[in-house]
Formats: C-alpha cells, sequence, structure tokens
C-alpha cells in the first residue's frame, strides 16, 4: 500500500503539471491543478500515512 | 577650498553621476538573468540626461592635504572626487575612472547588502538549534544540538560539491550582482511546445569560471538558504534519529533534493519560466522561499515522520497523544527571536542587492516581514488561550516562526495590509495544522515543523497568487514578464495558478522525491535507534557524552497508559 501511496502522489503532481500543454484556459488549468493537489494529498494522507500506521510502534 | 566650492564640487559629481549609465556606452550595463530570487535584467529608470565632458570632470575641486590634514568631524570632505581611483595619474581624473567607479559602487553595495544578509541567515542556524534543543528533552540534549550545528558543516559540502550547481548553474548572470555570467548551462526537456528547465550543472566546487566575484556571493547566499531547509527535518525526527543516518540523509538533501526545487523555482528551471512559456502571471513567485526554503523542509519532514514513526510514549495504545514537553521553554523563546532576527536577512537580503533595479523596496520587505511576525504570534497565541484557556508558550512561539515562513514568499509583493491578514492566518493555521498532524494523522513532530514550514509554507506560495499588489518594480519584470507580480485580488488569476502548480509540485514531486530517499536510506542504514537507547536518551549510546551531565535526568521505561 506504501507503494500505491507514492505512485498516486506523484500521478497528483503529473495531473497538475501536464494542465499547462493540456489546457489553455486558466479556469481549466485551475480546476486541473486543485484536482492534482488533491490526489497528491490523498496519497499521503489517505493512503501512505495510514499503510505506515498500520504497524505504528503504539500499537505494539 | 572653501565651503561653497566643494558643495559646488559634490553637486556637480552627482549631478554627473545620476544620468550616466543611461548616457554612456563605455558603463557596465547589467546584465539580463532568465530568473533569480531578486529582480533581473533592464536598465534603471530613466533620467534627464546631460552629456558631460572630461572637462566638467577636471572642474571638480577636491579637499587639500591641508584640509584633510585638519581631520573631518562632519563628514563633509571625506568621500569626494579625490577618494575616485585614478588609472592614468597623467590624464588625472577621468569619465572613465568616473564611470567604473559609479559601477562597481553599485556592484559593490549589492555584494555587501547579499553578504550580510546571507551572515544574518547563518546565523539562524543558532536559533533553530536552540528552539529545537529546548523542546526536545533534557537526555536528548547534547544530541539535538550536534544534529543542528553540523547540518550546517554537512548541507554546506553537499551545497559546494553538486548542489550550488544544480540549484543556480544555469541561472546566466544576476544583475545586481554584476556578473555570475559564468552560470551558464541548464538542462532542459522539450515538453508541451517549450524548454523546461530541469537542473543547472555550472560550479560545481566552485571551480573554472565560477571561480567568480558574483557567483561567490551567489554562492554564499544560496549555502546558507539550503541549510535552513536542512535543519527543518532535524527538528520532526529528533529524539529518535541515529546520527549516522541523519548525516547520510541531510548530505543527499543538500545534494539533490532542496536543489533541484531551488532550480525550478529560482535558478531559472520551468515553475519559474511558467509565466514566460505559458502566460501564468509571472511563473511561480517565491520571494525568498516559502515553498523552496520551508516547504521543501517541511515536506521532507513529514515523509521522516511517516517513515521514522514516533517517539515512544508520545501516543497511547488507544493514539490519543500525550504530551511530552521540552526541557527549556526559555531558550525556545530566544531561538524564535533569534530565528526573527535572522528573518531580516532571509527576506529583505532575497533582492540580492540594495543599489537600482527596484531594490530600495527592501524597507517594505522588511516592514512586511515583521508585521506577520507580529500577526500571527497575537492569533496563535488568542487561539491557544481560547481553546485550552492559557496562552501556550511554545505554540505562541511557533505562530511567530510561521508567520515569517508564510510572509517570506509574498515579502516582496504585498502590502503591509496584506502581510497582517497573512500573518494572522498563519498564527491560527498553525496551531490547526498541528493538531490534524497529531490527533489524525498521528504523526510525531517534535517541534512542530510540518506545521510551521510545511503548511505555512505552502500558505504563503498561495499568499503571493492572492495578495500581490502589482506595486513592486524590480528593474520592470520578474522571472522574464515585464510588469509587477499580481496576485488574484488585484487582478490575475494566472499568478495564482501558478502558485499553485508550485504548491503541487511540492506536495507531489518534492514529497515523493524525499519520502523514496529516506525510505531507501531506512531499509540500508536504518534511521532510528533501538528502544533501548531512545528510552535511555540518545546523548550517551549516540554521543558519549550528556547536554547537561550534572542534572538528574528522568527517563521512561514503560509505555504510558
Amino acid at each position: 500500500m506504501a507503494f500505491i501511496g507514492l505512485i498516486v502522489t506523484f500521478a497528483g503532481f503529473l495531473i497538475a503539471a501536464s494542465s499547462v500543454g493540456i489546457m489553455t484556459g486558466t479556469a481549466g488549468r485551475l480546476v486541473m491543478v486543485l484536482a492534482g493537489i488533491a490526489v497528491s494529498l490523498i496519497g499521503i494522507l489517505g493512503v501512505l500515512n495510514p499503510a505506515y500506521q498500520k504497524n505504528a510502534i503504539w500499537k505494539k | 577650498m572653501t565651503t561653497k566650492k566643494r558643495l559646488i564640487g559634490a553637486v556637480a559629481l552627482l549631478w554627473c553621476v545620476a544620468p550616466l549609465t543611461t548616457v554612456l556606452a563605455q558603463a557596465p550595463a547589467p546584465a539580463a538573468a532568465p530568473t533569480t530570487q531578486a529582480a533581473t535584467a533592464a536598465a534603471p529608470a530613466a533620467a534627464p540626461a546631460k552629456m558631460i565632458t572630461d572637462a566638467d570632470i577636471k572642474g571638480i575641486e577636491t579637499p587639500s592635504a591641508t584640509d584633510k590634514a585638519k581631520g573631518d568631524p562632519s563628514g563633509t570632505i571625506t568621500g569626494t572626487a579625490s577618494d575616485i581611483p585614478i588609472t592614468d595619474p597623467k590624464a588625472g581624473l577621468t569619465l572613465a575612472d568616473l564611470v567604473n567607479t559609479v559601477g562597481q559602487n553599485v556592484v559593490a553595495t549589492n555584494f555587501v547588502w547579499t553578504l550580510v544578509t546571507g551572515f544574518l541567515v547563518m546565523f539562524m542556524q543558532a536559533g533553530f538549534a536552540i528552539v529545537e534543543t529546548g523542546l526536545a528533552r533534557a537526555k536528548n540534549a547534547n544530541h539535538t544540538m550536534m544534529m543542528n550545528f553540523m547540518v550546517y558543516g554537512v548541507g554546506m559540502a553537499a551545497y559546494w560539491l553538486i548542489g550550488f550547481a544544480i540549484q543556480e548553474g544555469g541561472v546566466g548572470a544576476v544583475a545586481n550582482l554584476g556578473g555570475t555570467a559564468p552560470l551558464n548551462h541548464e538542462v532542459t526537456m522539450h515538453l508541451f511546445g517549450k524548454d523546461w528547465g530541469l537542473f543547472g550543472t555550472q560550479g560545481m566546487m566552485l571551480g573554472g569560471a565560477t571561480y567568480d566575484v558574483g557567483v561567490m556571493v551567489m554562492f554564499l547566499f544560496q549555502m546558507v538558504f539550503m541549510d535552513t531547509a536542512l535543519t527543518i527535518v532535524t527538528g520532526t525526527a529528533a529524539e529518535r534519529w541515529r546520527y549516522s543516518a541523519f548525516i547520510i540523509s541531510s548530505f543527499i538533501m543538500g545534494a539533490i533534493i532542496y536543489p533541484l526545487f531551488g532550480n525550478w523555482a529560482w535558478g531559472g528551471g520551468w515553475l519559474a519560466t511558467l509565466g514566460a512559456s505559458y502566460g501564468l502571471g509571472h511563473g511561480y513567485a517565491d520571494f525568498a522561499g516559502s515553498g523552496v526554503v520551508h516547504s521543501v523542509g517541511g515536506i521532507t519532514a513529514l515523509a521522516m515522520a511517516i517513515i521514522i514513526g514516533p517517539r515512544i510514549g508520545k501516543f497511547r495504545r488507544d493514539g490519543t497523544p500525550n504530551a511530552i514537553p521540552g526541557h527549556d521553554i526559555t531558550i525556545v523563546l530566544l531561538g524564535c527571536f533569534i530565528l526573527a532576527f535572522g528573518w531580516f536577512g532571509f527576506n529583505p537580503g532575497s533582492t540580492l542587492g540594495a543599489a537600482t533595479n527596484g531594490n530600495l523596496r527592501i524597507s517594505s520587505v522588511a516592514v512586511n516581514t515583521m508585521l506577520a511576525g507580529m500577526a500571527a504570534s497575537f492569533s496563535g497565541m488568542y487561539y491557544m488561550w481560547i481553546r485550552y484557556g492559557k496562552p501556550d508558550a511554545s505554540m505562541t512561539g511557533n505562530a511567530f516562526l510561521a508567520g515569517l515562513v508564510a510572509i517570506t514568499a509574498p515579502s516582496g509583493f504585498v502590502n503591509p495590509m496584506a502581510s497582517v491578514i497573512i500573518g494572522v492566518i498563519a498564527g491560527v493555521l498553525v496551531c490547526l495544522s498541528c493538531e490534524f498532524v497529531e490527533r489524525v494523522l498521528k504523526l510525531d513532530d517534535v517541534v512542530g515543523a510540518i506545521s510551521v514550514h510545511g503548511t505555512n509554507g505552502i500558505w504563503g506560495v498561495i499568499a503571493v497568487g492572492l495578495f500581490a499588489d502589482g506595486r513592486s518594480n524590480y528593474a520592470g519584470a520578474w522571472n522574464g514578464v515585464p510588469g509587477s507580480v499580481t496576485g488574484l485580488f488585484y487582478g490575475d488569476a494566472g499568478q495564482l495558478v501558478a502558485q499553485l502548480i508550485g504548491v503541487a509540485t511540492l506536495i507531489g514531486f518534492m514529497f515523493t522525491f524525499g519520502f523514496v530517499v529516506n525510505m531507501i536510506v531506512d531499509a540500508v542504514w536504518g534511521h532510528r535507534v533501538p528502544a533501548t537507547v531512545e528510552l535511555e536518551g540518545l546523548d550517551i549510546p549516540e554521543m558519549g557524552a550528556l547536554g547537561y551531565p550534572e542534572f538528574v535526568l528522568r527517563t521512561e521505561s514503560t509505555f504510558p497508559e
């Protein structure tokens, strides 16, 4: 799951960065960039961190 | 020589000097740079031109040796035409002498400004050291202080070897520093119809053509910034980080991780050119490094917090957090003051000059900086007071720092009122973020660095895209785009998009990069000390000596219930 979290996080960056090439209007780019940030946050906070928390030291 | 004559001579000299740079071809012209932390390119604002000749110069009278021998208590005869170096004694003072001296004085002013502010930034290491050590327990004081001490040397070595070349090796000539032209090669990738700058290559070990006075100024200033980013991570991972792993991790961060984003934002890389290439405002604008320095440090700290895990005893078995107070709140707040003092180098120094090219805005930058810190300390203190009944000292200090972090990127582009608003938001934001990191993410951040530097660094980057008022004028352009940086509230939505692409890069790319690097270090070397070492305290097992040998230390041997 940690690996998937990293992939999702990086995918968010790709979405945001590619907005400048895919979209021409500011509004469209803004939507894509915000979507990219959301995807990256999901990758870190929703996938990667929970994967590490499964083996947290305070659970042992 | 009479006072009247001296006055006439001085006025004549000033009258000659003002228009020289626009009139005379032999004046060293400021060269354009693709992007830098400071303004680039373009000539100073035009002044009324008046042709002068060598004959005018010859007419300037200078203080006699007799006058000088009497001393100069009023300072009126020190610093006159007689102090201008003459290249040919037979010809006497010439226009060329005068012009070259003027040019060198502009660059010298900028050199001194940038170097002195760089020295202030270097002193911030002392602030970070005592803030982090004060927030750690006494049994880890030596270890925490040593990490903060050696991160300076480790980071500098890495940056000297390779980091500086990656970050600034393709920046080109920086006008304020009168040179740096040897930093002239940027590796690019052609994508979406444009060249994307990825990293520079010139300046490894400051050899070859980069053995240059302007490059040296640039290196010193950028190096101390880089070290600031590195020391952020030590605060989060304190009290359980193996000292040897810290050295490896910090070296890689100083050599590659930090310089890469530094290049993209300040070294002519693709984020800076989003404006010129794709019409997004003035490209990613980060005046002094809310994103480049603080977010990179905070984001890497977040990666480390996940990898290394919380300290033993930080969380109960049900996942609720225990407070682990630091051992010396007095040095924590003293450290905050030292950091605030250093911030007067961090932000105003990022003009990379005090003379010409709109650099007189250093006063505005300095005032914005202090206002944001003030506003954040108030809002943070009152948040804690209202929520928990007491004005928590460590969180008030963190709020103060959060305000300074948040204003770092916008400080050169916003007005004082916006600075206060940015600071007020930062002070509350850091408190909310600390609670979120601890209670929801269940991460252990000893000093709150993720929230202070990561969260508020990102807030600062976004704030540029909102509050930049379009009134700054750093030589008429920023990142190669004419005009002033202007945010959404002043009519340029494209600037906000550019800033958000920077945020996405920090969260999506820099986090991933930092995480993978530290995950490898963890697998190969191991980040965390054994549990027995952690319970005993890291001072003796890791460093061989206690920070406070005459103290009686209380150690924890069991998990709290």
